[in-house]
């Protein structure tokens, strides 16, 4: 994975008042701490941090005060609406380090027709080399029938990585898709429930219009009101 | 529809609508989510028709999460009743949902699909709202 090396400035004032005041400058509050060392509170540039944190895990040189450190984002505040970075804590590593992450895991494939892929364990827990954290674990389900499961155990992890999470856990379910009638008759019962009525479509309108002239004979038309009032 | 077994209090006060959403800002079992953007009081009738709305649209293909639940009971006076004499009769089952909250979840479906399948169900709810989608990073 690719480092990202990014500037910091130490941060001097705290609380709410002084991480505002650094957020309106477009920068973002982080603190720096691990290996013992003592708790570093600083500022990142907000726009090249928020682009580095796209990347899962992404592994951070931090340049502070001359020197530089390796760091991975141990937890990342967003505000939940607009989604921009509140406040990140970075932990320093080293390299050839093992740390534990939190990897994705992505379905491949195409599983058996009528089968509903449910993943149970969007992340799994990995210890990897600080420097060679996976980006991501692909669970092949290809051809898999209902009724399948895939634990962790059973999940090929990328090299130089090892399970942390338990191996029995659920990652992959494999279930038979409802059928179409049990689908309907669900929802028909639901909606008749809430009250939902469905207005006829137009080609349902026009085949009932097309019905009833051949049913009842013929199709009059009314006599305008104008005319029988004689106006 | 979602109505609770049994309640503690048959008529409450009206729930707070003030602030943001405390949890449930994140997508936590799909790919897909609606999330509020404002505040307000979706009923049990109305996470119903979304519900359905949303499953109409993407068929056997996927599954759907409803993270939001009506516990709070809403009251209502009869018409044309005077002042007083007590509080209404509970007329409503809504949960009271703040800005940020996941209300519904998807997966299974290609995004196009999710996507359209979640703006059916977002005409069904009381306030704004807008599409997310599982983010990979920390």
């Amino acid at each position: 994975m690719a480092e990202v090396r990014i500037a910091a400035e130490p941060r001097t004032e705290f609380g709410k008042g002084a991480a505002r005041r650094v957020r309106r400058a477009n920068k973002v509050p982080a603190v720096l701490y691990g290996h013992g060392a003592e708790v570093r509170h600083i500022s990142l540039p907000g726009h090249e941090l928020m682009l580095a944190l796209k990347v899962q895990n992404a592994l951070l040189t931090i340049e502070l005060d001359g020197n530089s450190e390796l760091a991975l984002p141990k937890a990342v505040q967003r505000d939940p609406i607009k989604g921009f970075l509140e406040h990140v804590d970075l932990v320093v590593v080293r390299r050839g380090e093992k740390v534990t992450v939190e990897v994705s895991v992505h379905v491949v494939g195409e599983s058996a027709p009528d089968t509903l892929v449910t993943l149970d364990q969007p992340m799994l827990s990995v210890e990897a080399e600080a420097t060679h954290i996976p980006t991501g674990i692909e669970v092949s389900v290809a051809g898999l029938t209902a009724g399948s499961q895939i634990h962790a155990s059973d999940v090929a992890l990328p090299e130089g990585a090892t399970l942390v999470t338990d191996p029995g856990a659920l990652v992959v379910n494999i279930t038979a898709a409802q059928t179409a009638e049990q689908l309907e008759a669900e929802l028909a019962e639901a909606e008749a429930e809430v009250g939902i009525v469905h207005e006829p479509t137009d080609e349902e309108q026009a085949a009932a219009a097309e019905a009833a002239p051949a049913e009842e004979g013929g199709f009059e038309e009314p006599a305008a009101e104008g005319e029988q009032d004689g106006s | 529809m979602l109505i609770p077994r049994r309640v503690k209090h048959r008529k409450q006060h009206h729930p707070d609508r003030t602030g943001a959403a405390k949890g449930g800002t994140a997508i936590a079992f799909g790919d897909y989510g609606i999330q509020a953007l404002t505040p307000a009081y979706v009923t049990n009738r109305q996470i119903e028709s979304a519900r359905i709305a949303m499953t109409r649209h993407i068929k056997r293909g996927g599954k759907v999460w409803i993270n939001i639940y009506p516990d709070r009971p809403l009251t209502k006076k009869p018409a044309e009743t005077r002042m007083g004499s007590g509080k209404g009769s509970p007329e409503w089952w809504v949960a009271n949902v703040k800005p940020g909250r996941i209300m519904f979840e998807l997966a299974g479906v290609p995004e196009p699909i999710a996507r359209e399948a979640m703006r059916r169900a977002m005409h069904k709810l009381p306030m704004k709202c807008k599409f997310v989608r599982r983010e990979g990073g920390v």
